[in-house]
């Protein structure tokens, strides 16, 4: 469905001299690379997660992907086409959603919108209301169809983003922060719609988040991209089983405990009575459990893999420690 | 082209419906059109008080013209209003899901906010130029030539802002670029035998404003000659391809801007 061949994309911008006549005339320009050489390719009905620090290149990525960006070199094949030519057949079977821009009708209901991209997409009638009404069932917001978009919650907004731009039931659906500045309520709502969505229609999604959560609970394939360059394409699974080196025990406690028992277990990550938390090497896990049943009185206690974010930042600092070793 | 037709019909659709949310405003920019365009025909008036001719044109004459350029100048209002809104949609980045859609992007850009005030202007206006005309033209004299440069007229204007738009892309700036436009485009309000040459040429075959604004109405009064017609649609056409090119060149250089 996508193939991604040393794609490399070179920005360009004038440097400023603090000189007016300068700035004019002899102006000066650098270049800096946003992605370099990266290649992979993505398979119908995959939802890959695209993760990375701020400026690493994934939005670029994506937007020269789908069309909107002209590589500086390489070559990519979507949907057997070059995107950027963006024939109509292309640009009918995919989607891109972004949290930070806005595509609806800002003054008149979102149902004008629905409307008009009824008639942009050409979508027949009686296809185009079952999907509507799924898509508006899925994300339980039905009411607010006639309201004017000015007039909707951030949340409420990017519900009918989403169905504004999934009408059409595209066969690759790019999500840029679709949650980003959503209250967790509203990114919950989303996050199981996405899930809902890409199982009913069987699209190829990828997603790019800052919220790690998103990735974690929606994606099964995992690509990092930093500075430009790709540093994992797996799966989620191995990079958390490699980089996981440490679990949680969560416990909580049925009486109040002397400091000095909990400390003879270890330093406790949180400790507010009753909830106790315990971050331990994999290896010396059966051995603290079994220590803990001898020493705490607990109702209850449980093991967890480390946040989704630990698991990346130890990704981050044992790749620095090998670069600069090297 | 029927597909691009319905999209353009609902674009406009729409873009009316949101003139006419607030009320106040579509009241008080119709007077405001208005009063001006009355004080461009009271300056005529005042000009005429003082001399019988200017240039050989009798002042029925320039007012024809003044009203020839008042029709292609509303038209243009009227299409390509989405223009003087292009600067935001680059800026915060915008462009980039309208360039995602299954239309050319001209659609919205140039021609997605049909600009209902100047739609109600435009009776009048043309209610004006065929009291004017029938005076100094007899009816029907040189109509077909006259439509034909009128459109001619619509393309060259369609290639101007092509071009705005493709700045836009380039440097950011549609604002001053369409102040430009417009200050180059006013020139035509009189004919254009009443500049010194080398300025005369210039608006007329560098720049085509003349060929926009002056030639249809030297065509209804029968003083266009057939090779200045035939320039007239060789001088479009490489306008056109040229703001073309530049679309297509700014579009490679596009970096979306606003994250």
């Amino acid at each position: 469905m996508i193939t991604v061949k040393n794609i490399t994309k070179i920005y360009k911008s004038h440097i400023r001299q603090n000189n007016l006549f300068k700035d004019v005339f002899f102006r000066q320009f650098k270049e800096q690379t946003a992605v370099k050489d990266i290649s992979f390719s993505i398979g119908k009905n995959e939802l890959v997660g695209f993760i990375g620090p701020n400026g690493a290149g994934k939005t670029t990525t994506l937007k020269m992907l789908a069309g909107i960006l002209y590589p500086s070199s390489g070559s990519l094949s979507v949907l057997d086409q070059n995107p950027f030519n963006k024939k109509q057949e292309f640009l009918k079977q995919i989607a891109f959603i972004m949290g930070q821009r806005n595509q609806l009708i800002w003054d008149l209901p979102a149902l004008d919108t629905f409307d008009l991209q009824r008639t942009i997409y050409e979508i027949d009638e009686t296809k185009y209301k079952k999907t509507r009404n799924h898509l508006l069932a899925i994300l339980q917001c039905e009411s607010l169809v006639n309201k004017p978009v000015k007039v909707l919650s951030l949340g409420e907004r990017m519900k009918m983003e989403f169905i504004a731009g999934l009408l059409h039931t595209p066969k690759l659906v790019f999500l840029d922060e679709p949650t980003i500045g959503l209250d967790i309520f509203s990114q919950e709502a989303i996050r199981e719609f996405i899930k809902e969505y890409q199982e009913t229609y069987k699209s190829t999604v990828i997603l790019t988040s800052h919220y790690l959560e998103d990735v974690k609970r929606l994606a099964k394939r995992l690509i990092i991209i930093h500075k430009g360059i790709i540093m994992y394409d797996g799966s989620l699974k191995n990079i958390i089983e490699q980089y996981s080196t440490a679990k949680r025990i969560k416990i909580t406690l049925e009486d109040m405990v002397p400091k000095s028992k909990i400390q003879a277990i270890g330093i406790p990550v949180t400790y507010t009575h009753p909830q106790l938390v315990f971050s331990v090497k994999r290896s010396e896990l059966p051995e603290k459990i079994k220590q803990i049943s001898q020493t705490l009185p607990f109702f209850d206690l449980t093991v967890e893999d480390a946040s989704i974010e630990e698991v990346i930042r130890t990704f981050f600092s044992e790749n620095k420690k090998e670069n600069s070793k090297s | 082209m029927k597909h691009n037709f319905k999209i353009f019909f609902l674009f406009a659709r729409n873009s009316m419906r949101t003139t006419t949310q607030g009320r106040l405003g579509v009241v008080v920019f119709t007077i405001g059109k208005i009063i001006r365009f009355a004080f461009l025909f009271i300056l005529l008036f005042f000009i005429f008080s003082k001399t019988r001719v200017l240039k050989g044109y009798s002042i029925q004459q320039v007012a024809l013209f003044y009203m020839v350029f008042n029709l292609i100048d509303t038209i243009s209002q009227i299409l390509f209003r989405e223009v003087y809104r292009f600067r935001s949609l680059v800026v915060n980045g915008s462009l980039d899901t309208i360039l995602l859609k299954p239309y050319h992007p001209f659609l919205r850009i140039l021609v997605g906010g049909v600009d209902i005030l100047d739609m109600i202007l435009l009776i009048p206006y043309t209610i004006i130029t065929i009291v004017i005309a029938s005076g100094i033209v007899p009816i029907g004299q040189n109509i077909f030539l006259f439509f034909v440069l009128l459109i001619n007229s619509i393309w060259i204007a369609t290639s101007f802002h092509i071009l705005v738009l493709a700045l836009g892309i380039l440097t950011t700036e549609v604002d001053h670029t369409i102040l430009i436009y417009r200050d180059l485009t006013s020139l035509g309000r009189f004919p254009m035998a009443i500049y010194q040459e080398p300025i005369r040429s210039i608006f007329t075959f560098v720049l085509p404003i003349g060929i926009m604004t002056s030639f249809p109405s030297q065509a209804l009064l029968g003083i266009l000659s057939w090779d200045m017609f035939l320039i007239s649609f060789i001088l479009s056409s490489v306008l056109f391809i040229v703001s073309m090119s530049m679309w297509n060149f700014a579009l490679k250089q596009y970096q979306s801007w606003g994250g």
